[in-house]
């Protein structure tokens, strides 16, 4: 089970537990102080960014029960703690230069290892190392979330043991290990204590390098070492940390070594060639579970509850006994990825690459729900591998993007690919560097309070991590548009991007700026009054479109959506639902364009529409004000199915950020006043001529018999308003001819465009069609007489008696 | 239906029928205050530390007994960002009584309130009930308006005054149980006041439109 199957451990998890806080649970803001669990999760989220040759990816920060934190990162080889043979001078040099690379570029992003120690630096059997768990420090906010100290004693610098310190303790411990790695393993059989104390005693020593070799009977080895590297090491054991040498001294001192490279390894292909994020996230889907093999490995254990009971609890609220405080396991646990292998060992080796013009096989889970394929490791597989083929081409590929997106999106690269159907391009953090985040403004107040109540379930967004970058993306985008204000909700809206987003706050600020000129245009004005009520009149009458039953019943009992729906669009949902359900209707919102959230709207009222029927004003208000649980899979469909049945000019609004000239057979738009009062919406010219061209439409005439028997439009039905009784909400009152081209359009779920001579009527009768049940009633724009001007041919007199009379 | 679920028309018993007298009720307040921590507190009796901030409105109801009648509170649930403002009318027209709420640990939300109270006292039903509530009790050592200095200004403008924590429950159902007393509950008062209140004897339906007109 060894060495042959080394490459096979991909991945490794350790676990330790956050400090709790004692006594105190509220801060001084009555709310409660954020765990220390949360605070860590939160800074950890930065390292799961990082990539490098040299340091072991991290792949899952975990928050267990009872504060417990389980660190997943990628494991290589078999740490220097575990090789048990010497190494040769060069083997140490090949050693020393890939740790420094490692540590040079912690030290370039401003991360302090401090714990770097023979068990956490990792080889494998061509040599190549890595460091593993290195952020440990930084995610801790330097210890002082956790109950343990950091680091072994040997390694510490003289200053870390009294409790300072910065990067230039890593140099010392760099030392160390070359030192240990020369003369073998220092203080062996000594306790925590007195190697401390050793350390301390160095102190007033000049070279504290030499001491050390002497103490351990092997100055005369240390001193046949080649010079170049007993410099090296004493430049590294200075006791002051100013007098150290920095890491990109170091890396310099060993690029002048003449050792020959590691001889370099070709790259794996097939599954082991993957992104090491894809083949965790599989590795997961297809079964594998971290906290079992945790447990498994004693990592995890199981004590009776009674025994962690305290044995005092001080009024203050401190506690005595109990779980007492331990020190950090340093055991790991690894994962082997032959679980995975099986249940992929079928796909062929071509479908590792595959080709972007070449015809795709169709998977069959396409039709089962998202929620489903989203967990199915086969699906994901293949839609992964995809994506990644696909954004990798981007901005070139972003039509394929968009059609795969329709399909579905892969919850792993969804950051990507919403920015991607963003057309978020260019060097954004260039962009977003350059904006003031800091500077106080007036607005600060409101988002300062907003922001602890914006998805706290969420643990990237309740931690201190995230309420400042949440600050940071709000005020960057308020001073970038400052035609707006912050309106609350603002922060709802943010919400989604960043928690894609969380270590790329630029793309999230991207997405953002991105996001609203297309979907909430003019939303954020200071007075967003005439387009708050132009989006929520327009909502109205889809509903009447599509839902006509509904539409009349509510409007009966003077239900109106600004009494509930103005969170609704304002936010764009985010502030309705959870994130996990936001992410699926944005997905379509951002494929589908700017006028499926008027259809979501419908959709909703659509799946609560047996409670709506029978329920009156007060029990309505309160539906909505305490929303039940919505489907939002089905809720997204039927909306989708609206949107793409509905001509594009029903859903019209004049706020939006289309720049495109109109021409006037696709004009529909009326005066406000007008929209408030129209229950049906108006359909252009344009689509009108292709729903008959389609024969998708039954047209309604309702000037007089004498009008219509004088020139009509071919196919239309004539029912003169004159002759309607508005009070009888029946078809059949309106003549057995009329009844059945009706009845046939409902069945055909044809559109039923009233054409008038004039305004008034058409207005009336298509609200009275809405009230008889009749969905799809919309009014002809202009009505027979623009008709008439822009499309003469389609009229034709009509032979008698065809009247519909 | 509507009587129904406040039990009031049907008793098995035969006891005599209780009135049931419909108020509507509208918080005010700077944003953050506890306006929907209150209203939550009274009607659920639950508490959210991280309670969502509330964009619009957000419409609850409560029934309340008194002595021999049934109150039942219709509470608006107002956004408290001064951007909103435009907004409140639609809530608070029609409205028999308002709690308008500030935080004892900010003064600057006490200045608002006040502001609230002047609005509702020049723009609202003149029979309204206003009560002023100081909310966050719990946080008394971080507090920042003095009780005796909201007491005064309560005294001079006629408003019931308490402090109040929606968080440890003191005071909340003392505070509506003192507005249900305050109003008008004789058929002839409840009704009067500006056609909100009524008794729903008969099984007779809620108009609606006095709730969004």
């Amino acid at each position: 089970m060894h060495s042959d199957h080394e490459e096979n451990y991909k991945f490794a998890a350790c676990t330790f537990f956050a400090k709790s806080h004692p006594g105190e649970t509220c801060g001084s803001n009555g709310l409660p102080l954020t765990p220390s669990s949360i605070s860590i999760l939160g800074r950890a989220q930065r390292l799961l960014s990082i990539e490098h040759p040299n340091l072991c990816t991290y792949l899952d920060i975990i928050r267990g029960k009872h504060e417990r934190i389980i660190v997943v990162a990628e494991v290589i080889g078999k740490s220097l703690a575990d090789l048990k043979k010497k190494l040769s001078t060069e083997e140490i040099i090949n050693v020393a230069r890939q740790v420094a690379n490692g540590l040079q570029y912690l030290h370039a992003n401003n991360i302090t290892h401090r714990t770097l120690s023979d068990d956490n630096i990792l080889i494998d059997l061509n040599g190549k190392v890595k460091l593993f768990n290195y952020g440990i420090f930084y995610m801790t906010y330097g210890g002082s979330e956790v109950a343990f100290p950091l680091g072994q004693p040997r390694y510490l610098s003289p200053e870390t043991i009294l409790n300072s310190g910065g990067p230039t303790a890593d140099i010392w411990t760099f030392g160390v290990i070359l030192l240990e790695l020369c003369i073998g393993k220092l203080w062996a059989k000594l306790k925590p204590g007195p190697i401390l104390r050793r350390i301390l005693g160095l102190v007033h020593v000049n070279d504290p390098a030499k001491r050390i070799a002497r103490e351990h009977n092997s100055i005369e080895e240390y001193e046949q070492l080649p010079k170049y590297l007993q410099t090296l090491i004493e430049k590294c054991l200075q006791i002051c940390p100013s007098k150290r040498a920095t890491i990109t001294e170091i890396l310099q001192d060993l690029s002048n070594v003449d050792t020959k490279e590691m001889c370099a390894v070709k790259p794996p292909r097939g599954l082991m060639g993957c992104k090491l994020q894809y083949l965790y996230h599989w590795w997961q889907l297809a079964g594998g579970d971290i906290q079992v093999e945790l447990k498994r490995n004693g990592l995890i254990k199981n004590s009776p509850p009674i025994l962690s009971i305290p044995v005092a609890i001080l009024l203050d609220g401190c506690t005595i006994g109990g779980k007492t405080g331990v020190l950090y396991d340093r055991r790991i646990a690894k994962y082997s990825i032959e679980l995975l292998q099986s249940r992929l060992s079928h796909v062929s080796a071509h479908d590792y690459y595959p080709l972007m013009h070449e015809r795709k096989k169709q998977n069959d889970a396409v039709t089962l729900p998202k929620t489903i394929r989203e967990r199915d490791t086969e699906y994901q597989f293949y839609r992964l591998l995809w994506f990644q083929r696909l954004l990798h081409g981007y901005p070139y590929t972003a039509p394929y993007i968009r059609a795969e997106a329709e399909i579905d999106i892969p919850p792993l690269v969804r950051g990507d690919v919403w920015a991607a159907l963003l057309g978020v391009v260019g060097d954004i953090e260039e962009q977003y560097e350059r904006i003031d985040k800091e500077t106080p403004t007036p607005t600060d107040r409101q988002i300062d309070v907003d922001i602890p109540r914006c998805h706290q379930y969420c643990w990237l967004l309740c931690g201190s991590a995230g309420h400042r970058t949440l600050k940071r993306l709000l005020k960057a985008w308020l001073l970038t548009n400052p035609q707006y204000v912050y309106w609350q909700g603002l922060d709802s809206l943010t919400a989604p991007f960043m928690y894609l987003n969380f270590c790329n706050e630029a793309r999230a600020f991207a997405c953002l700026s991105a996001f609203v000129p297309k979907f909430l245009h003019k939303f954020f004005l200071k007075d967003n009054s005439a387009v708050i009520k132009e989006y929520l009149a327009k909502f109205w009458q889809m509903a009447a479109f599509h839902e006509p039953r509904l539409a009349t019943h509510l409007h009966d009992i003077n239900f109106v959506p600004e009494l509930f729906a103005i969170p609704w669009f304002l936010t764009m949902f985010s502030h309705v639902f959870p994130l996990h359900k936001i992410v699926h209707l944005w997905d379509a919102f951002l494929v589908e364009g700017p006028s499926l959230p008027l259809f979501m709207g419908v959709g909703i009222l659509r799946q609560l529409r047996d409670t709506l029927l029978e329920s009156g004003f007060n029990e309505c208000i309160l539906l909505f004000s305490d929303l039940p649980e919505i489907d939002i899979g089905e809720c997204v469909k039927e909306a989708i199915d609206m949107c793409r049945s509905s001509p594009r000019s029903i859903s019209y609004r004049r706020f939006t950020n289309d720049t495109v000239k109109k021409d006037s057979m696709d004009q529909v738009e009326i005066p406000m006043e007008v929209l408030f009062v129209e229950i049906c919406p108006r359909i252009s010219l344009s689509d009108f001529f292709s729903l008959i061209c389609e024969d998708k439409c039954c047209v309604v005439d309702i000037r007089s018999n004498l009008l219509y028997e004088k020139s009509c439009i071919d196919g239309s039905v004539n029912v003169p308003y004159s002759g309607v009784h508005l009070g009888r909400h029946e078809l059949r009152a309106l003549g057995p001819q009329p009844e059945r081209a009706l009845q046939q359009a409902i069945k055909m779920k044809r559109n039923v465009v009233i054409a008038s001579a004039e305004d008034e009527t058409a207005q009336l009768f298509s609200d009275y069609l809405v009230k008889c049940g009749v969905p799809r009633v919309c009014i002809l724009h202009g009505g027979i007489a623009a008709l008439q001007t822009h499309i003469p041919s389609l009229f034709i007199t009509p032979p008698t008696g065809n009247t519909g009379k | 239906m509507a009587t129904n679920r406040t039990g009031a028309a049907q008793r098995p018993n035969g006891a005599p029928q209780t009135k049931v007298c419909q108020f509507k009720l509208v918080l005010l307040g700077e944003s953050a205050v506890g306006k929907s921590s209150l209203v939550l507190r009274f009607v659920k009796g639950q508490f959210h530390e991280y309670q969502e901030s509330t964009i619009g409105a957000a419409f609850l109801t409560q029934a309340i007994r008194f002595d021999d009648t049934t109150v039942k509170f219709e509470i608006w649930d107002t956004a408290g960002q001064e951007r909103y403002h435009s907004l409140a009318p639609m809530y608070y027209r029609g409205a028999q009584s308002a709690i308008v709420v500030y935080d004892i640990t900010n003064q600057d939300t006490f200045g608002r309130a006040k502001n609230w109270v002047k609005e509702l006292q020049r723009q609202a039903s003149p029979s309204i009930v206003i009560a002023l509530a100081g909310n966050k009790s719990d946080l008394a050592a971080k507090r920042m308006v003095e009780f005796e200095e909201a007491q005064a200004y309560a005294d001079e403008n006629g408003l019931l005054f308490m402090e109040t924590s929606a968080k440890t429950a003191m005071n909340v159902n003392d505070i509506f149980l003192a507005i249900a007393n305050k109003l008008p509950k004789s058929e002839a008062g409840a009704a009067g006041a500006a056609g909100g209140g009524r008794r729903l004897a008969d099984g007779e339906q809620p108009r609606p439109s006095q709730c969004c007109k």
